[in-house]
């Protein structure tokens, strides 16, 4: 029977990787993921979990031998955070070009500078070009959940793209909330071996793997990427249901509509402030407004055809972002734009707030709402991208 | 608007001509580009260098693909590289040859300049190095720039490179080049084989381009491809080799860059493949016991 048991986001992120039956592990500690590669090098030195452990002497380094390690035909893992992501940034677009299907929890914290620990998401979305696919996390129990289905997305040989795993730095890492473990056996069952066909070094039966390519090769190989990232989103959908049917937890694909039947407005979130936005929809419902939730749960590949749609039953859409495009307005924001442009003239509004790991608190959530319902009413769009809770700026 | 195309090997210096030449036309008043294009290989290896000259300002950022002019560097290289595709049929070679241009075969008939360059190289700089050399001989055949101006494109790209002395000696055998031309039409006898590519789709390229040993239409691709690469075809230098001298301390084996020393069974020591060697001379500057020579 699946164990239910009080455990932090990144203990979760570790068992994750015990589940997965990860082979080999290389990773650098950085707060506040510094648990996470702990926990799994207490796995191994337990005996619970058979892999090699790699404690290397950089995220640079975590990364490259992870890409070596896939590229022999094993599954490895490793974490990261902030700054350690920014150290691995060439090597990240290595393992997505060669099409290595690693998973990594990211634990989304904020960038220097200045120096903070706290939560950001300006992190992994400074990456979101690399080739990588990348998830949001709401709460533990999906952190666990998410390292399994990112390796059977990733290792889908119509998709071959590393995953990473976000979650909220402290919010979710370092927060203990209960989780169900599910069994062994189970996870074995929906997650076979990694076996891989396109990448695999063997002295008997050589292959050359990350090789130069002159201008001859190298836009077939990024149309490689683009099709594996548009393969993901049916693949990302199937192994949705595939884990609902098994373990009984259906997250709805890469998008979860929260209250969304009938809904006049919509407020995008990516993280855990998505957890905070359904007590405040519940309230709002109660108050007699018609606002829903669009949870959006992989980022990349962005999930375009779902927000079409999403938008064509609403008359307005917030979006929430953890993270600023300086200039322009959060990345999340722009990708709903970009994705509603010549599809749907409805207004759509950006939110900026917790950046650094400022609390993004239920009356934050009302208001992003409030302007939502408003644009809707009058069907314009009177101020793009709004601050909230910053010192000196009107809302 | 003329547009030039330099055909050389790695290290001759074609992309220094291409850009002493654009400097020369700049100095006349010109708005010059040059610019290289080269593989990943190293010395030795074909390479070309372009350049366009016009009088007004010029926008066009793409290689040339029918050149007015061709300069060829090296003569052998017209062995295996059909130098002149897309040579405009009024354009004009100028190829460094000891050859009347009668006697070259150009695959298309078309006006063209010899020079020895080479030997008016060796007689100046007391190297084989003809890239000053060439445009001397451009100067002279085609009109376009005079030879005090390449004398100055030479000063101004060379000297800095490799100092002031040097760009005058090189200025000195392009005005040496200058008079030793010989103008005339050159054969179109030989056909070259059609340069064959490896050009899959994206759905027939191995995905991520991991890539097991595979034959191709155009030849091997993968692991241990490079067997197909016959260097030795780049060799202007071929190492004079003397085994009385020879210590077997394998220095050459382990720095030839191209594998192409071979140890052999006792008493004999060493052996080179010349389908590989490429004469780079590497061997010959690390053997310490002087038993390798570099010879013409």
């Amino acid at each position: 029977m699946a164990e239910r048991r009080i455990v932090t986001g990144n203990y979760a992120a570790a068992y994750g990787a015990l589940l997965s039956r990860v082979e080999v592990i290389a990773a650098y500690p950085i707060t506040p993921q510094t648990f996470i590669v702990e926990h799994v090098s207490e796995f191994v030195n337990d005996g619970k979990l058979d892999a090699e452990y790699m404690p290397v002497e950089s995220e640079h380094s975590a990364m490259s031998a992870c890409v070596a390690a896939t590229a022999t035909g094993v599954r490895s893992y490793t974490a990261t955070s902030s700054q350690g992501l920014a150290l691995m940034h060439e090597v990240l677009y290595v393992a997505a070009g060669l099409h290595l299907p690693i998973v990594m929890p990211v634990v989304n914290r904020t960038i220097a500078a200045p120096i903070g620990i706290w939560c950001e998401h300006n992190d992994t979305m400074a990456e979101r070009d690399s080739g990588w696919l990348q998830c949001f996390c709401e709460n533990n129990q999906e952190v666990l959940d998410m390292v399994v289905q990112a390796y059977k997305v990733a290792e889908n040989t119509k998709v071959l793209l590393p995953v990473m795993v976000n979650l909220d730095a402290f919010i979710l890492s370092h927060t203990v909330e209960p989780v169900e473990f599910p069994d062994q056996k189970d996870v074995d069952e929906f997650l076979p071996r990694y076996d891989p066909k396109h990448a695999y070094l063997r002295p008997k039966d050589p292959m050359v793997v990350g090789s130069f390519a002159s201008p001859e090769y190298i836009q077939e190989f990024r149309y490689q990427t683009e099709e594996s990232t548009q393969n993901a989103k049916e693949v990302i959908r199937q192994v949705n249901d595939e884990f609902a049917e098994k373990f009984g937890r259906d997250y709805g694909g890469a998008v979860e509509e929260y209250r969304m039947d009938d809904a006049e407005v919509a407020l995008i979130t990516l993280g855990t402030v998505s957890a905070t936005t359904r007590d405040v929809v519940d309230e709002l419902r109660d108050e007699g407004k018609s606002v829903g939730l669009v949870k959006m749960r992989w980022f990349r590949p962005y999930p375009t055809e779902i927000i079409r749609d999403i938008a064509s039953r609403v008359k307005a859409l917030g979006v929430y972002d953890r993270a600023m495009s300086f200039g322009t307005g959060g990345p999340s924001y722009m990708d709903t734009k970009s994705a509603l442009y010549g599809h749907s003239t409805i207004p759509v509004l950006g939110f900026l707030a917790g950046l650094g790991g400022r609390d993004v608190m239920v009356k934050d959530i009302r208001l992003m709402f409030e302007r939502t319902l408003e644009a809707a009413k009058k069907d314009r769009v009177e101020k793009e991208v709004t601050w909230i809770g910053t010192r000196g700026v009107q809302p | 608007m003329y547009e030039v195309r330099f055909h050389g090997r790695g290290g001759q210096g074609a992309v220094m001509a291409a850009q002493a030449l654009a400097d020369a036309a700049f100095v006349e008043g010109n708005y010059a580009v040059a610019f290289p294009w080269f593989g990943a290989e190293r010395r030795g290896a074909p390479v070309l260098a372009f350049t366009r000259v016009d009088e007004n300002k010029i926008n066009i950022k793409t290689r040339v693909y029918n050149p007015d002019y061709i300069v060829v560097l090296d003569e052998k290289l017209m062995d295996f590289v059909n130098v002149a595709e897309g040579l405009s049929p009024d354009g004009m070679a100028i190829l460094n040859s000891p050859l009347d241009p009668e006697e070259v075969d150009l695959g298309m008939s078309v006006k063209t300049a010899t020079v020895d360059a080479t030997t008016v190289a060796l007689e100046v700089l007391g190297a084989p190095i003809t890239n000053s050399a060439i445009l001397g001989a451009f100067a002279s055949a085609t009109g376009l720039v005079s030879i005090d101006s390449v004398k100055q494109g030479i000063l101004d790209i060379f000297g800095p490179r490799i100092g002031d002395k040097l760009a005058e000696k090189n200025a000195r055998a392009a005005a040496a080049a200058h008079d030793r031309i010989k103008i005339g039409k050159c054969k179109a006898e030989r056909t070259y084989p059609e340069a064959k590519k490896w050009l899959p789709t994206y759905q027939e390229m191995p995905l991520s381009l991991a890539t097991k040993p595979t034959k191709t239409d155009s030849g091997l691709v993968g692991p241990g491809s490079s067997v197909e690469n016959k260097t030795g075809s780049w060799r202007t230098f071929t190492p004079k080799y003397d085994e009385e001298a020879c210590t077997n301390c394998l220095m050459c084996w382990f720095y030839c860059p191209d594998a192409a020393i071979k140890r052999l069974e006792p008493p004999k020591k060493v052996g080179f493949d010349m389908d590989y060697c490429k004469g780079c001379g590497i061997c010959e500057e690390v053997c310490p016991a002087d038993a390798i020579e570099m010879v013409r």
